[in-house]
This record gives structure tokens, C-alpha cells and sequence, in this order.
């Protein structure tokens, strides 16, 4: 019914945002063309950026033939040593060809600049102010002549990037170590290292109405399912909003159900994990300014799974693989099952131990529930604090946290030793889970279960477990059930599910993401 | 919304045999050795299972022709196609409002069982409550999702069952099993009466044939999902018998819960198994409970087109909760769902008998 409500509302502020957006269009339609006076065009350009101290614009002269000329860009966004290099030098000395007379006339001039004196790779022409600013404030430098009403745009993009480090939060024993920055040609080389598919495609497009941030849909053309591409597209251009800072803006966007706990999109900063999940069929987006690569459609199988998986033998990948699906259970459960066996069922916990519980519970004051809300409160505090802190205050954290938690609060009695080890399990196996973003949905889910186990103890907690499993099976990421292979079955995609077999079975691409190309082995036989 | 061919509204023949399985495993397999037992005194029992497993599976076999007869066509258009719309509404509505009151059947024995074996102090009305919200969500969510629940759950379900009968041969007492072949074919016939009312639940067929991709392998779907719960009838009642003998299983309100409890685990890792054994029933129950309350909701929504579906859930949830509270002991409750079922024979058995006759009679088919 809540779906219903939003979706009319969405239509209507879609609709509206249309309309908007056709508006913008026109506007961007009357674009002011330049003018043939040179000293008027950077009066413009100083005029329309507010004339920033980071505007270089120098005008000199061409060769002897004394005609004006200038260039303008942002300091900081250029490389300086090549506009220097290949443009100013090139046109004040002219290190053209012997012989040529430079043209007189004022169309033929462009030409014989990009022809014969500017020896760049990527340069284009314009030939109104909006582009000019747009690909100066994307770090091209602008080249105007007086007399003419065209500009050259240089492409002399270089400023300062972080380099390629190892992924902070993707670590592996085995496996490549590089990771993406935020530059996004850096990434897309990443990628391009890896498949040297000529059917890897860079569909490139802008979001963010002021950000313009460069954002690139990744796929191989004929692996993926072109619905599944087309999909995503057609979500991607729908963004509206004025600024995009980072790729969870654009998985917010693009997410089948925003109500949901789970994670409809996998996000990852390895080059690796991008790689395999193009071959797979599935797409990648990349945005400008953030080492967080996209990679739709998702299922809870992927997001359980971990490149090491493939790069170590088949029975260490299945076994931590089966490890993992211990660990979601444990990360989701165990707080909730303690506390329905505490207080509904101690029948079912062996005597012995039932009654070395309940000695050790003898002097806390509170109730199960209380006592594991305490702790997992604790829990969530400190592993919420270690994040932010630099590290030599972190271990700080981690010491003063390990006391509390461990000793302190047991010999206060406040909780109970079992209360201590329970805790500590489900915060192992949550760290145990290879996507952050699917760990965090398990720590919410958490408390529900915990509430459900404190109301009708195993009852509540098997209640829990099937609200989950129903929500999860209505849940799609573009399109694709979030439970497949398991529902609906997709027996041939079990190999690749909870165990891992040997790689020389994987003949066939996954059959859940329905792709054009479908073998992986003994390519072309089957096509 | 479905990019992928897979993912569309269809279900193949495996699908629907776990479905029928899965339906037809629910609440009355908890109960049935004691009614069986009353009636047969022996261990023949057994004979009036299968006795009863094969009407099931020769009258499911017809309702799966039946439903094939119209593979595109809801149960309230075949059935105005074959009688006249007015009496096919009548017969809709009476269908919808039978699985309507199977679910607070349904609902209520969960909450009686989870009260005799999980605890004691929470009153029934919070446990049916919370159960039925649950069921509510699932059903509110798309139909095809709701099959696939039953996939899902149903090997957990076979699991836990293989279990307890793992752990409990070790005390099965020969004694309790012989003699042999000692009733009488009357009481065999009784005996298989009763069983009858627990085999209730393949008349999904009727509905969900709909669904399937080749609605020809409906009525072969239905026979082999019951075979599923037929075997495990068998061996449950031969079990418990074997376990108890006789004379204890005729007291005993939930024999197969009980058979549960005598399961020993080794090195005493889990104890009071039947707590558990429920926990992980009320998955199954779960599942009937969501089929049943869509089926109500598939069938009134067809004589009603222009309700929404959201719109039925709220109505009929709290009419499902107040029914469920009906009872007001076991007694009540256990006459309560004998009538049910001899309504369900009477509305989900005989009268689409009687329209596959007809059909047949008049040479009515539904097009492809």
C-alpha cells in the first residue's frame, strides 16, 4: 500500500521534474555564441566565473604576424608544463613547418592552429561560452584568436591524484593489490588492464546538475543482458539532483526497493572484483571523484561471496564460503537465540550447562533482554567510534573497549560471562561478512530479532526468520530476485553458491543474469 | 517489473509437486496417529493410509485434469464457462470463504501447539496475532514469491522430519508393531476416513494451474506431490506406534510432536527436541497458512474484480483472527475442524467432480 502511495507520488514529481527538465533544456539551447573580439570573450569569462584567483588567462601575440591571442584556464585543473610546451611556445615561435605563411583570413586560422602548430592528441573546437567554461572547469585550456568567433579547447587535464594504493576495505591474503582512486581515468584504465575485451563498453554520461560529475556505465556488449544494461540506463538518466559527491547517491537512486534493509547494489574499490562481475554479466558504474565502483545486479549469494573465493583451491573457497553463511546466521541470530533460550526455554539447553548459566546470571540485575541490549549497544558504540578515530587513538579505543566489554562489566555485573561470549561472537562473524553494506543490514536486523526473541522467545525468533526470508524474496536487484539461485532455483548456478566448485566445471556463464553469451569455456562453440 | 525471462510468472511441474507437498504437510500430520489409532487399534493403521493416499491421489489426479482442461482461465471463469456465471459465483465465494476459515484453523492450531509446547504464560490470542501479521506481509507480496517460499522451506521441513526418525529407530520396540493384520475392513475404512481429512490441501490444483508453464503435467504433478506426504505418513504412524504403542497414542493430543521428544540427541547438545522440532514447523504451517489465504483472496478477488488485493488482505485478516478465537477449548476446536473439512470435501472435492463431469458431459474446454 506504502509502495502505492510513493509510486503515485514519484510519477507526479517525475512528471513535474520533465517538465522542468525541458525547461533547462531550452535554456541551454540559447547558448551565447562567442564573440570575434578577443578581449571581449575573456572579459566574459572573467566576468562569468566571478574572476577567480585561480583564472590564468594570458594573451600574446602570434609569431611576428602580431595578431592577439590568448589562452585561459584553471590553475591547479592543467598541467603547466604542457600548455607551456605545446601551446604558448609552439605559437609564439610558430615550430611549424618551414615554408607556410600563416593564413590571414579568420576562419583559416583555426584550422592551420589545430592542423599544424598544436601538437596535442585530444582537442576540439567550440564555438559558444557555455562549453568553453565547461571544459575549462574540467581542466581543458581554451585557445581564442582575435578575429575569430572559435575557440580550441585543449585537453590539458592533470592535477594532483592520490596514487594506487592497496583497497582499505577489501583486504586479501591472495590476490591482486591494487585498488581505485578518484580519478576516474585511472579507474577505467584499472578495468581495462583487465579486459582487453574490444567489447568492453564506456558508456560515459554526466549526473549532478551543477557537480557534472563524469560517470561511466561499464559492460561488455555481448555478455551482458542488453534488458539489464538498458534498465540501469534508463534509472541512471532519471537522476535529478544537483550534486553527486559519491557512488551511494547513485545506488540510492537506482535501488529497486528503498524500504528494504538489504543492499540492492554491490559496491567494491577492487579492479578485480569489477573485472570478474563484468564477465559475469553484470554492469559496473564508476564514478568521478570516489574509489567506490558500482557493480548491479547483486544477489545476497554475491554479496557473500569474496574474490579469494576463486584465487585460492576449490575446497578452502567452498569451506569459507560455507563459513560465511555460519557467520550471517551467527551475526543475525546468536544475541536473539541467547536471549530465548535464557528466558523462554532453559529446558533446551543441556542441564549441565543451563544451570552454570543461570549460576553465572544469578547476580545481574536484569533481564536477558536488557542485559543483551546493553552489550550490543556497547558493541555498536565502539565499533561505530573505531571507525572514525585515527588509528593510534583507535587501539585506544579497542583497549578500553575490550575492558569494558570483557572484564569490567562481568565483575560489576552488569552481564553475565555467557552475555560477554555471545556478544563477542556475533561481532566476529559480523566482521566475518565480505560486504560491509550487507554486515550493517545484518546489525539492524539484529535488534528486530532480539525484540521478536524478547516477546515470544524461539517462537519469535523463527517468526523473525521467515519475515526475513519473505521480505527477501520479494526483493529484486534490477529486476533479479535477490534470492537466486536458491529462489527460484537455478540448479545449474548452485556451483557457484554456497560451495564453490573446481573452476574447470564453471563452463557456462551464471544463469541468473540470463547473459547473451552464455559459455565460458571453449568460447565460440556454442554462441 | 522483470528484466529476466526466469523471473516471470510461471512455474514448472517440480515446482507445483513441492507446493502440493508442502500444503498438504501442515497441521495434520501433528495429529493424525491419534485419530488413526482410535479408529484402527493396530498397527494396520497403515493400510488405511495408503487406503486413503490412493483416493487422494485418484481425486487429485482429476482435479489436476480438470484444472488442465482450462490452463489459462481462473477457477471462477472455467467454472461459469461450465455452469453459468451465477452459480459459478456461488460456488467461488463459497471456495474463498473455505480457505478463508482453513487459515483460522490453521492459525489457531499453531497457536494451541505453540502454547502446549513453547509456553505456557503467553495467551494464545498475542501468538495467533503475531503469526497472522507475518502471513499478511507474505501474502501482500507477490503470489510467485509466495511459491517460492514453499520451495524454500520445504527441504528444511523434510530435514527435520528425516532427523527425528534418524534418532528415534534406536527405540522403536517390535512388540509395539505386531501383530500384524488384525482389523477389520471396516475399521480400516474408518481409520482411512480420517487420514482423508489430513491429506487435505491438493486442491491448490484447482487454482494454481494457472500459473503453470504446460498445464497438462498438472494432474501427474499433483500424484507425485502426494506421494511425498503419503511416505512420510506411513513411516510417522508406523513410528510413533512402534515408539508408544497403541494404547499411549490414543491419548496423546500431538503423537508426532511426542515422537519428537523422545529424541535423544548424543553427547547432549540440544535437549527437549519437540520445542525445537515445532520452532521449525512452523515453517510448514507457515506455508499452508500463506497459500490458503491467497487462494481466498485469488478466488473472492475473481468474482470481485475491482476490489484490490491489499483491500481483501485488510478485510479478511480480522474476520481470520476473530474465527481463529472462535474455540473455546480443544474439544471445540478439533469439531470445529472436522466440520471444515467435510465442507472442504463437499466444496473443494465433490462439486469440482461433479464440473469435470459436466465439463465432460457438455464438451466444455478452455482454450489454450
Amino acid at each position: 500500500m506504502f509502495r502505492r502511495v510513493w509510486e503515485e507520488w514519484k510519477n507526479k514529481t517525475l512528471t513535474s521534474r520533465q517538465q522542468r527538465g525541458s525547461q533547462t533544456d531550452q535554456q541551454a539551447s540559447n547558448k551565447s555564441p562567442l564573440s570575434l573580439h578577443l578581449q571581449e570573450n575573456l572579459d566574459t569569462i572573467k566576468q562569468l566565473l566571478g574572476n577567480p584567483q585561480d583564472l590564468i588567462i594570458r594573451p600574446f601575440l602570434i609569431d611576428n604576424s602580431g595578431r592577439a591571442c590568448a589562452v585561459a584556464c584553471i590553475d591547479g585543473l592543467v598541467d603547466t608544463d604542457l600548455v607551456h610546451d605545446k601551446v604558448v611556445k609552439h605559437i609564439q615561435l610558430l615550430m611549424s613547418p618551414a615554408g607556410k605563411a600563416i593564413p590571414a583570413s579568420d576562419e583559416d586560422i583555426m584550422t592551420f592552429m589545430l592542423d599544424e602548430v598544436l601538437s596535442i592528441i585530444e582537442v576540439k573546437t567550440g564555438s559558444t561560452m557555455e562549453e568553453v567554461l565547461d571544459a575549462m572547469l574540467v581542466g581543458d585550456t581554451a585557445f581564442f584568436v582575435d578575429g575569430s568567433n572559435k575557440t580550441i579547447l585543449i585537453d590539458s587535464r592533470g592535477w594532483e591524484t592520490r596514487g594506487i594504493e592497496e583497497p582499505v576495505s577489501e583486504g586479501l591474503v591472495r590476490g591482486p593489490r591494487d585498488g581505485f582512486n578518484e580519478n576516474i581515468r585511472d579507474n577505467t584504465v584499472r578495468i581495462r588492464r583487465r579486459v582487453r575485451d574490444p567489447k568492453l563498453r564506456f558508456d560515459a554520461t554526466h549526473v549532478g546538475q551543477r557537480s557534472k560529475s563524469d560517470l561511466i556505465i561499464a559492460y561488455i556488449e555481448d555478455i551482458a543482458n542488453p534488458n539489464i544494461v538498458g534498465e540501469i540506463k534508463r534509472r541512471i538518466a532519471t537522476i535529478d539532483i544537483d550534486q553527486v559527491e559519491e557512488s551511494g547517491f547513485i545506488e540510492q537512486w537506482i535501488e529497486d526497493n528503498f524500504l528494504s534493509p538489504f543492499p540492492q547494489v554491490q559496491y567494491t574499490e577492487r579492479p578485480d572484483k569489477v573485472a570478474s562481475g563484468l564477465f559475469q554479466g553484470r554492469v559496473a558504474i564508476i564514478l568521478d571523484g570516489t574509489p567506490i565502483v558500482l557493480l548491479a545486479p547483486v544477489t545476497m549469494g554475491v554479496l557473500l561471496h569474496s574474490p579469494e573465493d576463486f584465487y585460492e583451491r576449490w575446497m578452502v573457497g567452498s569451506l569459507a564460503r560455507l563459513l560465511r553463511y555460519v557467520a550471517s546466521f551467527l551475526a543475525i541470530f546468536s544475541p536473539a537465540l541467547y536471549i530465548a533460550l535464557v528466558t523462554f526455554h532453559p529446558g533446551l539447553i543441556p542441564s549441565d550447562l543451563a544451570f552454570s548459566i543461570a549460576a553465572t546470571r544469578d547476580g545481574v540485575p536484569f533481564p536477558a533482554v536488557v542485559e543483551s541490549l546493553i552489550m550490543v549497544t556497547t558493541m555498536e558504540l565502539l565499533q561505530e567510534a573505531g571507525l572514525r578515530l585515527p588509528k593510534p587513538i583507535g587501539q585506544t579505543v579497542g583497549i578500553v573497549g575490550g575492558l569494558v566489554i570483557g572484564e569490567a562489566a562481568v565483575s560489576a555485573g552488569i552481564v553475565s560471562p555467557v552475555m560477554v561470549i555471545v556478544v563477542a561472537i556475533t561481532a566476529i562473524a559480523s566482521f566475518a561478512i565480505p560486504s560491509y553494506n550487507l554486515a550493517i543490514a545484518f546489525r539492524m536486523i539484529r535488534f528486530g530479532a532480539m525484540f521478536a526473541a524478547a516477546m515470544f522467545g524461539l517462537y519469535g525468533v523463527v517468526l523473525a526468520f521467515i519475515l526475513m526470508v519473505t521480505h527477501l524474496i520479494n526483493l529484486t536487484s534490477i529486476g533479479v530476485p535477490y534470492l537466486t539461485p536458491l529462489a527460484p532455483q537455478l540448479v545449474s548456478d548452485w556451483k557457484d553458491y554456497i560451495l564453490r566448485a573446481p573452476v574447470t566445471f564453471f563452463k557456462k556463464r551464471p544463469d541468473m543474469l540470463q547473459t547473451k553469451d552464455k559459455t565460458r569455456m571453449k568460447a565460440g562453440k556454442s554462441q | 517489473m522483470n528484466t529476466l525471462p526466469y523471473a516471470d510468472q510461471k512455474i514448472g511441474q517440480k515446482e507445483m509437486v513441492f507446493i502440493v507437498a508442502n500444503i498438504v504437510i501442515g497441521v495434520g500430520i501433528l495429529t493424525f496417529p491419534r485419530t488413526l489409532a482410535e479408529k484402527t487399534g493396530s498397527i494396520d493403521g497403515w493400510i488405511s493410509v495408503l487406503i486413503s493416499g490412493l483416493f487422494a491421489s485418484v481425486v487429485g489426479w482429476l482435479l489436476g485434469k480438470l484444472a488442465s482442461r482450462f490452463p489459462a482461465h481462473t477457477f471462477f471463469e472455467y467454472t461459469s464457462l461450465i455452469v453459468t456465471r451465477p452459480v459459478a459465483r456461488v460456488i467461488t465465494f463459497l471456495v474463498g470463504v473455505y480457505f478463508m476459515l482453513f487459515v483460522s484453523f490453521e492459525v489457531r492450531a499453531l497457536g494451541n501447539i505453540a502454547k502446549q509446547y513453547l509456553f505456557t504464560n503467553t495467551p494464545v490470542e498475542m501468538i495467533t496475532l503475531a503469526f497472522l501479521l507475518i502471513v499478511q506481509y507474505a501474502v501482500a507480496g507477490s503470489r510467485m514469491a509466495l511459491l517460492r517460499l514453499n520451495m524454500l522451506f520445504f527441504p528444511i521441513v523434510l530435514l527435520i522430519i528425516f532427523f527425528v526418525q534418524l534418532y528415534t529407530v534406536q527405540i522403536l520396540e517390535l512388540d509395539n508393531i505386531r501383530p500384524l493384520f488384525t482389523t477389520g475392513l471396516g475399521a480400516l475404512l474408518l481409520g482411512s476416513k480420517e487420514v482423508n481429512l489430513s491429506f487435505s490441501g491438493y486442491e491448490v490444483v484447482l487454482f494454481y494451474t494457472l500459473l503453470m508453464a504446460r498445464a497438462q503435467d498438472a494432474p501427474k504433478a499433483v500424484v507425485k506431490g502426494l506421494l511425498i506426504p503419503i511416505f512420510l505418513y506411513l513411516t510417522i504412524y508406523i513410528f510413533v506406534i512402534g515408539v508408544f504403542s497403541t494404547d499411549v497414542v490414543k491419548n496423546l493430543t500431538y503423537p508426532t510432536i511426542e515422537l519428537a521428544k523422545e529424541v535423544e540427541v548424543p553427547g547432549g547438545f540440544i535437549e527437549r527436541m519437540e520445542s525445537l522440532f515445532f520452532t521449525i514447523w512452523i515453517m510448514t504451517i507457515f506455508n499452508s497458512c500463506t497459500v490458503f489465504f491467497d487462494l481466498a483472496i485469488f478466488n473472492l478477488g475473481s468474482i470481485f474484480r475491482k476490489v484490490r488485493k491489499i483491500t481483501w488482505i485488510l478485510v479478511i485478516s480480522p474476520l481470520v483472527y476473530m474465527i481463529s478465537l472462535w474455540p473455546q477449548n480443544l474439544v471445540q476446536f478439533f469439531s470445529l475442524g472436522d466440520q471444515l473439512v467435510y465442507f472442504g470435501i463437499f466444496i473443494t472435492y465433490l462439486v469440482p467432480l461433479l464440473l469435470l463431469l459436466i465439463a465432460k458431459w457438455r464438451g466444455v474446454r478452455g482454450d489454450e
